[in-house]
C-alpha cells in the first residue's frame, strides 16, 4: 500500500503519454469511416450560389438500413431495440492534486492522486430498467483501493403514473447551485474540495424513490432506511478549524463521529410536491431525518447528527433573458427546539435566491444570494463555551458563476466563486476543461480558499487550497 | 381574438403543405413573404401531428477534429403553427447518453426548456435567452432544433427563380440574436429551405445551413442530410435523419418532467422494419 501515491502517478504518466497515440488512432478511423469523397467534395452550392438540387423525392426510408445512403457512417451507431443491454461503457482517468505549501495540520501537500475505472451498464426492456454504474478506484491520498458504486438501481412503473427506482442512486432536487436547502440527500464535500468532477459532488445513498405524476401535483417521495451522511471534512486529507483546540487542526486525534442506526426510525424520509404551471415551476419539500454533517457533541472529539426536519419551497421561472429562482428552508433541530443546548446544533432558517442569464455570446453570468440565520442565536452564544468561534446569527454568501465556451463547446472555461462579505471569507474554484475528442477530455483547476478568521465557514479550509488536473478517457 | 381565424389559416396552409407534396401546385407562384414564410415553418417543423426521428451528426471543426452525437427527437404539435413539445434523449457518445433535452415551444411567450444530466440526477433550465447557442457543441442552435418564431423576423421575398422563393429576414429585435440578417432559399415545390445564409453586421456570410437530401416520408417532403458551416472559424455539423415517422400517437405526457428522469423507452425505440 506505501506504493500506492506511485502507481497512481504512474498510471498517470501513461494515461498522458497515450493521448497522442489515441489521437493518431482517431485519424485513421476519420479516413476509413469517411472516404472523402463522400464527405468534403461534394459540392452543397453550385456556380450560381444557389443551392444543389435535392434528390428526387424518393422511397422514403423504408429501404435497406432506414438511413438513405449510408455515406460511411457505417453501423457503428446504437440501435434502440426494445430489450437489451445496454453497451458497456464508461471511462479510465487519473487525476492528481496538490497544495503548493505544506499543510502542517495535514503533514502533507497531496490533495488528490485517483486511478479510476468507471464501468457503466444495464439492461432494460419496456417496463424494467437495470442500471450498473460503479468505478473501481485506486486513491493514493486515503491509500485505499475502493468499489465506489455509483448507481446500482432497478427503476420500473408499478403502476401508470408511478415510477420506483430502488437501489443505490443519486438524488438531486431543488434550485441552487452549489447551494443546497432543500436537498438533503448526501454530498461529498471531500472530493469537491479536491476537485474531482461535479458529479461526485453528489453522494449515492441506497434508497428507495416513488414519483407519482397526475394532474394536481406531482409527488416524489426519497426513502433511505440507513441514514446517508455527507462525505464531510474531517482532517484526512483536509484540514478544519476545531473549536475543541481552537486551532486548524488534522486528524489528530481523530474524530470519533457516531451515525444513527438504531434501525427504521434512524432513517431519512424526503418529500417534494412538484407542478409547473405556465412554464413557473413550484415545489414544496419536506424532510425528516438529521443533519447532514456532524451537528451534535457527545464528548472531546466525539461528534454524532442531530435529528432535524424540514420544510421548505422554491419556485423558478424564466425571467427576461435569464432565469430567475427563489428557494426557503427551515432546519428543525428536534433536540435543541430552543436553542438553549450548546451541544446541538440550533434551527436554521436558509435562503436563496438567484439570477442566471447568458451575458454575452457563449458567456453565462449566474449570481445568487444566501442566507442561513441561526435561531435563538442569542442563547446560542449565552450558552456555548466557546462563542468567539460561533458562526454568526446571519450568514451572507454571494455566489458568481462565470462560464464561457469556445470551440464548439470544447473549451469550456468557468469561475464559481463564494463569498461571505460578513463571515470575510471566500472561496474561487477556477476551471479549464478542454474535451479534445469524444473520448479524451482534460480538466485543470484550484480551490482557493481563504478568510479573515481562521473559524468561519470558508476561512477554516484556508491551508487546503490547491491546483488539480484530471485526464479521462471515455470509452 | 384571432385564434379561430389562425388556426383556420394554419389549416388551410397544411392542406397547401400536402397539396405541394403531391406536386398537383399549378405553378402560380406565391407572392406574399409572410404566406412563403408561414409555409416553410409549417413543411420544416410541423408535418403531421406528431414526429419521431434518429438524428446522427458529425461535429467538424477546422483541423479536421470530428466528434458525433446521436440522438432520438420526438415532437408533437399542440397547434399546427404554434405551440409543440420536443424531447431530445441523447444516446451517443458514452458521456452524453441518458441527457435529454425537453422543449415547450411557445408563441405566445419564451420557450420553456430543461435538460436533465443524469451524473448529478439534475433538471437544468435552460434560460429564454441562450437559444441562439450551440446545441451540445454543434454547429447547430437550440433555436434551429425547434425553429424560430417567424414572427421575430421582417420577411422580404427578394427573388423567384424556377425552383426557389428567395428572401431576406431582418430581426425585429437586432439585440436578441447575432445575426443582422439572412436569406432562405425555400423550394417551391417542398417549401423546404434549402439553404439559408446568415450575415453579420459587418454585411459578411458567417454561417449557413445547407439542406443536401430530401426525402418523402409519409408524404411529407423530410430532411435526411444537412449541413450548418460556421464560416468564420470552418467548423462544421453534417446531420442525419433516419427512421423518421410521422403521427405514430404520441400521448402529450411524454413531454413532461417524468420523461427526463425516465425517458419513454416506448416512443423511442426503433420501430420495427
Amino acid at each position: 500500500m506505501r506504493n500506492l501515491p506511485l502507481f497512481v502517478l504512474l498510471l498517470f504518466v501513461l494515461l498522458l503519454g497515450s493521448t497522442g497515440a489515441f489521437a493518431q488512432q482517431d485519424g485513421a478511423d476519420l479516413s476509413r469511416g469517411f472516404p472523402d469523397d463522400d464527405w468534403d467534395n461534394s459540392p452543397a452550392t453550385n456556380d450560381s450560389g444557389e443551392p444543389a438540387n435535392a434528390d428526387a423525392l424518393g422511397s422514403g426510408f423504408a429501404d435497406g438500413d432506414g438511413w438513405g445512403d449510408d455515406d460511411g457512417w457505417g453501423d457503428d451507431w446504437e440501435d434502440q431495440s426494445a430489450s437489451k443491454w445496454l453497451a458497456l461503457s464508461g471511462f479510465v482517468e487519473g487525476a492528481l492534486g496538490s497544495r503548493w505549501d505544506e499543510d502542517e495540520a495535514v503533514g502533507r501537500y497531496g490533495t488528490l492522486a485517483d486511478a479510476r475505472w468507471r464501468l457503466e451498464t444495464g439492461w432494460s426492456n419496456d417496463s424494467v430498467k437495470l442500471t450498473y454504474k460503479g468505478d473501481f478506484l485506486a486513491d493514493g491520498i486515503d491509500e485505499e483501493f475502493d468499489l465506489d458504486l455509483r448507481d446500482v438501481s432497478i427503476a420500473f412503473s408499478p403502476a401508470a403514473n408511478l415510477d420506483a427506482k430502488l437501489g443505490r442512486q443519486v438524488l438531486t432536487w431543488g434550485t441552487g447551485d452549489l447551494l443546497f436547502l432543500n436537498d438533503l440527500f448526501p454530498k461529498d464535500w471531500v472530493s469537491f474540495f479536491a476537485g474531482r468532477d461535479d458529479e461526485y459532488l453528489k453522494a449515492p445513498s441506497n434508497s428507495l424513490r416513488l414519483t407519482q405524476y397526475n394532474g394536481i401535483v406531482n409527488i416524489d417521495f426519497a426513502w433511505t432506511p440507513k441514514f446517508a451522511s455527507d462525505e464531510y471534512i474531517r482532517g484526512e486529507r483536509f484540514s478544519y478549524f476545531s473549536p475543541f483546540v481552537g486551532a486548524i487542526i488534522g486528524d489528530e486525534p481523530p474524530l470519533q463521529v457516531d451515525e444513527p442506526d438504531d434501525g427504521l426510525s434512524d432513517g431519512e424520509y424526503a418529500l417534494r410536491l412538484f407542478k409547473t404551471v405556465n412554464g413557473v415551476e413550484y415545489a414544496l419539500y419536506g424532510y425528516y431525518g438529521f443533519f447532514k454533517t456532524p451537528s451534535q457533541v457527545t464528548g472531546p472529539f466525539m461528534l454524532t447528527f442531530a435529528p432535524m426536519s424540514s420544510l421548505g419551497g422554491s419556485l423558478r421561472r424564466t425571467l427576461g433573458p435569464g432565469l430567475f429562482n427563489v428557494e426557503a428552508s427551515y432546519y428543525y433541530s428536534r433536540d435543541d427546539s430552543s436553542g438553549t443546548d450548546p451541544l446541538i446544533a440550533n434551527s436554521q432558517l436558509r435562503l436563496l435566491t438567484g439570477y442566471e442569464w447568458e451575458a454575452a455570446r457563449n458567456f453565462n453570468v449566474g449570481l445568487q444570494y444566501y442566507l442561513e440565520h441561526i435561531r435563538d442565536h442569542d442563547k446560542l452564544i449565552a450558552n456555548s463555551p466557546t462563542p468567539e468561534f460561533e458562526p454568526p446569527e446571519n450568514r451572507h454568501v454571494l455566489t458568481t458563476r462565470l462560464t464561457y465556451r469556445a470551440m464548439q463547446d470544447k473549451l469550456n472555461w468557468s469561475l464559481f466563486a463564494f463569498w461571505s462579505p460578513n463571515d470575510n471569507d471566500a472561496y474561487l474554484r477556477p476551471v479549464v476543461t478542454y474535451r479534445a475528442s469524444d473520448n479524451w477530455t482534460t480538466t485543470a483547476g484550484l480551490n482557493l480558499v481563504g478568510g479573515k478568521d481562521i473559524y468561519t465557514f470558508f476561512g477554516q479550509f484556508e491551508d487546503n487550497s490547491n491546483a488539480y488536473v484530471r485526464v479521462r478517457y471515455n470509452y | 381574438m384571432n385564434r379561430r381565424h389562425s388556426l383556420n389559416r394554419t389549416r388551410l396552409l397544411t392542406s397547401l403543405a400536402l397539396l405541394a407534396v403531391a406536386g398537383s401546385v399549378s405553378g402560380a407562384a406565391l407572392t406574399d413573404a409572410d404566406e412563403i414564410v408561414a409555409q416553410a415553418n409549417l413543411a420544416s417543423y410541423y408535418p403531421g401531428v406528431d414526429g419521431r426521428a434518429e438524428v446522427r451528426m458529425r461535429i467538424m471543426d477546422a483541423q479536421g477534429r470530428e466528434q458525433r452525437r446521436q440522438f432520438t427527437i420526438l415532437r408533437r404539435n399542440v397547434a399546427a403553427g404554434g405551440d409543440q413539445n420536443f424531447l431530445v434523449v441523447f444516446s451517443r457518445p458514452s458521456d452524453v447518453r441518458g441527457t435529454v433535452y425537453l422543449v415547450k415551444k411557445h408563441i405566445a411567450r419564451e420557450d420553456d426548456r430543461w435538460l436533465y444530466l443524469p451524473g448529478l440526477d439534475l433538471v437544468k433550465r435552460i434560460s429564454a435567452g441562450d437559444k441562439r447557442t450551440s446545441f451540445v457543441g454543434a454547429d447547430y442552435f437550440y433555436e434551429d432544433v425547434s425553429g424560430r418564431d417567424p414572427a421575430e423576423d421582417k420577411h422580404e421575398l427578394i427573388d423567384t427563380t424556377d425552383e426557389y422563393y428567395v428572401l431576406k429576414h431582418v430581426p425585429l429585435d437586432s439585440s436578441s440574436v447575432e445575426f443582422a440578417s439572412y436569406v432562405t432559399w425555400i423550394d417551391r415545390n417542398t417549401l423546404l429551405p434549402m439553404k439559408i445564409e446568415y450575415t453579420n453586421g459587418s454585411g459578411n456570410v458567417y454561417r449557413r445551413i445547407e439542406v443536401q437530401q430530401v426525402e418523402a416520408v409519409q408524404g411529407y417532403p423530410t430532411v435526411a442530410k444537412s449541413r450548418v458551416s460556421n464560416l468564420e472559424t470552418g467548423g462544421y455539423t453534417d446531420m442525419q435523419f433516419g427512421f423518421v415517422g410521422y403521427d405514430i400517437g404520441l400521448p402529450d405526457d411524454v413531454f413532461t418532467e417524468r420523461s427526463l428522469r425516465n425517458p419513454p423507452q416506448q416512443w423511442l425505440e426503433r420501430p420495427a422494419q
